[in-house]
């Protein structure tokens, strides 16, 4: 296993360096720029906006800015944010914790509920609550997130007034139990359809292996109907769900757009939404970055948990 | 790494194997999200309201998020400028009838007291002895010079120099008087530095740049309230100055919370965890509703920016300025401001708002008539082709217009424009680019035909609006200033030098009455109304008055209290 890191380890970084090119080329290739931001603003004439351009260095060739960029990164300066002014890596590492937690929640209540469904209509295909899971599964991967969201926000702050609008934690500090609160209508909304997509992956994952030779063996040796599901078939469906759950880790860090804009949720994905409208280079390329190293750290859990549950996929990488 | 090295966990008597079984791990998965939301329904039935702030506490809401809160620096005004005026001062404040009031100086400069010389180029400002930073220093003419020394320092990525550009030089005759020389006669210098607000040049001439500075996150002033903290993604909020010059602030404390979602930021002030909902206001669409929130009131608050149609008269299409006229005579600017604005905005045919001391009250509106219009345009020589547009000497009156894509009401008033112009046989395309895209050289390097939006004068309320009108001002022709429209008229531009180097108030207002006679009759943009955005405020919030000569209401956060 050891070789078998340190050639996915240097593969990882070869992708990184390419993900870091390519961002950043796109990133400047896009019409317009953080300048325009600044145009929004009256006072500011066309003078000032050639100074300023000069001054964050855009009046470079991008290749000049990509590797100040690169040198910055390697020297641990992240560079600092247009806009703010602060250490980019501050401001993403300040909202990773909230982004965390959310995403968090969310993956954790989720895959609970959306295996459980799974497995449930599965077993029971083709009965009343595999057509219903199946119905609702559907009803929730359609809804707009922001439509549903606002919809909770309505029935449960507005009109009930039970649970705040929407934040991470009351403005006058607040504990534990009242970041939980907060924390409610955003997970139930983002929950709901990541309980779909588990439902219905578990679900497929599980009939395909329930129809294979080796449960039939299972069953014909006698054995009770629960252990061959535990045992043998589950066993056997762990191996994509893993997969499916490596895919889905970035979504810690990554957070969530529209859930974390409608709920005023203070984390990633609300930080990448303002910074790709105001064009902040630094901060969205720290947070693209951020993200690849994720989605190439997931990927890589992911085969480990594998050889861990499968040992021939053990054998098959070493 | 093997799986007999992670083992920990004894084998149960279903798994065949040592350690660690594939069931454990999924179990673990599975009850550990359990527990979570478990103790998550029990919260839900321990408190069953959502709280409303407390007393003393005034939470203001904004859809966009403050991060600059360097005054010099911060890109975003609205919602950088509350807290600009929540921890900083300026010289002096505007209130909301246009006075100018002293904050940081003694008195306001004028040539009757000797403040500004005769001939207009020497300023003799006098300061308060009796102010202090929040970090208890002394504060100074020295600081007044070190905020002009920055302004103009190149290395600092300043957003404006707000007409500082007039200095020629200045210097601090005592520790309370500053003298300031300029160019020029620049009778809109006044407004320079209500809008600039003064920094501590014992924090920052040390700092080696300016740009990143920690002060830009955590920044101290002389203002009503000092900054306590700022929680990103979330909210900022400041505490009382106890030992503010101007009394001390009646609030316990002050947030501005940052709802990035209109709909969400509503909810939020319906159930009163929030205050304030200011800045980008309440959405038209939301005013009948504001309206008739219990506990609340919804506010109309005049606001400096007017809508345009802003026509490039570098296009062979908007030369003459018949055609732009026959434009203007076509648009249903009523239809538009009842329809898509729900009757809020105020019409004006100006640079100006109607409640503006400057806006010339003789102007006479030319009316919404597509009849005269077509007619305008066959006398210009526009006469419809075969293709049903009106065309000349080869060129189609067609063009695009262009605004922020995604911006709902503009769009809907794009097609309500593309309809009405369709009636008079002109052809209009909506091409609509993100904010970032279109506000960039599309707009500086006067690359579109017309654009659709919402501006306010350069130095506002100063009605000087040079910087727009003047030929000299075409950044497009290498000219420096943000006349976007390629608008020529030497009478302009002699009238705009004179309004700037004039003085007294009535010789200015009859200069500046000309130059909107002027533009209404050549229109290089054709204006369409006055903004006014729609407040909300809680009936236990007191104290709070809008200011329709300022982007921000935190004018005099000292006097707000709350329930």
């Amino acid at each position: 296993m050891g070789r078998f890191l340190v050639n996915r380890v240097a593969q990882s970084a070869v992708l990184l360096v390419g993900v870091s090119v390519i961002g950043f080329a796109l990133m400047h290739l896009a019409p317009g720029g953080p300048l325009a931001m600044y145009t929004l603003n009256p006072t500011v004439t066309a003078q000032d906006i050639q100074r300023v351009k000069v001054q964050f260095g855009l009046d470079q060739p991008v290749w000049v800015q990509y590797f100040k960029w690169a040198a910055g990164i390697f020297t641990g300066n992240w560079g600092y944010s247009f806009f703010g002014g602060q250490p980019v890596r501050e401001v993403v590492f300040d909202r990773l914790p909230a982004t965390f937690e959310l995403m968090g929640s969310a993956l954790c209540l989720s895959l609970l509920i959306g295996v459980a469904i799974g497995v449930l209509s599965a077993v029971k295909r083709g009965s009343l609550l595999d057509h219903a899971t199946a119905v609702a599964a559907m009803v929730a991967l359609s809804l707009p997130t922001f439509w549903f969201g606002l919809l909770a926000i309505f029935i449960f702050a507005q009109t009930l007034g039970w649970l705040p609008a929407g934040g991470n934690h009351s403005t006058d500090g607040g504990g534990f139990l009242d970041g939980l609160r907060h924390l409610i209508l955003p997970v139930a909304v983002l929950a709901l359809v990541l309980v779909a997509q588990w439902s219905r992956y578990t679900r497929s994952y599980l009939l395909e292996i329930l129809n294979q030779d080796f449960i039939r063996t299972a069953r014909a040796k006698g054995l009770r109907p629960s252990r061959v599901l535990v045992n043998h078939a589950l066993r056997a469906a762990l191996v994509p769900l893993i997969t499916l759950g490596g895919l889905q880790l970035p979504l810690l860090v990554g957070g969530a757009l529209v859930t974390e804009t409608v709920f005023s949720w203070p984390g990633m994905g609300l930080l990448f939404v303002n910074a790709l409208g105001s064009r902040d280079y630094p901060v969205l390329m720290a947070i693209l970055m951020v993200g690849a190293f994720v989605v190439v750290l997931g990927n890589l859990i992911a085969d480990i948990l594998i050889a861990l549950v499968d040992p021939r996929a053990k054998i098959a990488h070493v | 790494m093997t799986e007999n090295r992670l083992a920990t966990m004894p084998a149960d008597g279903a798994s065949t194997e040592r350690g660690l079984s594939r069931r454990d791990v999924l179990l673990a998965g599975l009850a550990l999200p359990a527990l979570g939301g478990g103790v998550g329904v029990a919260s839900l039935l321990v408190s069953n309201s959502a709280k409303a702030a407390a007393a003393g506490q005034c939470v203001v809401g904004v859809t966009q998020e403050a991060v600059n809160f360097n005054p010099l620096l911060y890109v975003n005004t609205g919602v950088e400028t509350c807290v600009e005026f929540t921890v900083f001062d300026s010289l002096w404040k505007i209130d909301p009838e246009g006075k100018f009031i002293p904050n940081l100086a003694t008195e306001i400069p004028t040539v009757e007291n000797g403040g500004v010389s005769k001939d207009g180029l020497t300023w003799t400002i006098k300061l308060r002895p009796d102010v202090t930073w929040h970090d208890g220093q002394p504060f100074s003419a020295d600081d007044v010079a070190f905020t002009l020394d920055v302004i103009m320092n190149p290395k600092v990525a300043v957003r404006s120099r707000q007409g500082h550009e007039h200095v020629e030089h200045y210097g601090v005759k005592d520790p309370h008087t500053i003298e300031i020389k300029l160019k020029d006669s620049f009778a809109p210098y006044l407004v320079s530095w209500q809008k600039t607000s003064v920094i501590p040049k014992h924090i920052l001439a040390s700092v080696p740049d300016i740009n990143t500075a920690p002060f830009n996150t955590n920044p101290v002033g002389t203002g009503p309230f000092k900054f306590k903290e700022r929680v990103a993604g979330s909210y900022i909020s400041f505490q009382p100055n106890p030992k503010y010059h101007g009394g001390v602030p009646k609030l316990a404390s002050l947030v501005q919370k940052y709802v990035p979602d209109q709909q969400s930021l509503f909810a939020q002030f319906q159930t009163g965890e929030v205050d304030v909902y200011d800045i980008q206001g309440i959405p038209p669409l939301l005013y009948q509703r504001a309206k008739t929130i219990p506990g609340a009131k919804a506010v109309l608050n005049p606001n400096p920016f007017v809508e345009f149609i802003y026509f490039n008269c570098g296009k062979p299409q908007f030369e003459d300025k018949r055609v732009r006229k026959a434009l203007y005579m076509a648009v249903d600017r009523k239809g538009w401001i009842d329809a898509v604005y729900y009757g809020v905005p105020v019409p004006t045919l100006s640079y100006l708002p109607p409640n503006h001391w400057a806006y010339n009250k003789s102007l006479v509106d030319p009316g919404y008539d597509p009849k005269k219009a077509a007619a305008l345009l066959d006398e210009a020589g526009w006469k419809v082709a075969s293709d049903g547009v009106r065309a000349k000497d080869g060129v189609r009156l067609a063009f695009t217009m262009s605004t922020t894509a995604g911006n709902k009401s503009r769009e809907q008033a794009q097609q309500l424009v593309q309809q009405n112009l369709k009636k008079i046989n002109v052809e209009m395309t909506i091409k609509n680019m993100p904010a970032s895209v279109v506000w960039g050289d599309y707009t500086v390097q006067s690359q579109f035909d017309t654009l659709m939006v919402g501006w306010d004068a350069l130095l506002y309320p100063d009605p000087d609006y040079g910087d727009r009108i003047r030929s000299t001002a075409i950044p497009a022709k290498g000219g420096s200033g943000s006349n976007y429209v390629q608008y020529q008229n030497p009478e302009i531009d002699k009238l705009s030098d004179q309004g700037v180097a004039t003085t007294n108030l009535q010789e200015r207002k009859a200069i500046y009455d000309k130059i909107q006679a002027i533009l209404l009759d050549d229109l290089p943009f054709a204006p369409i109304f006055s903004y006014q955005s729609i407040v909300g405020v809680r009936d236990r919030m007191k104290g709070y008055e809008v200011n329709p000569y300022l982007t921000s209401n935190f004018w005099n956060t000292p006097d707000w209290t709350t329930a």
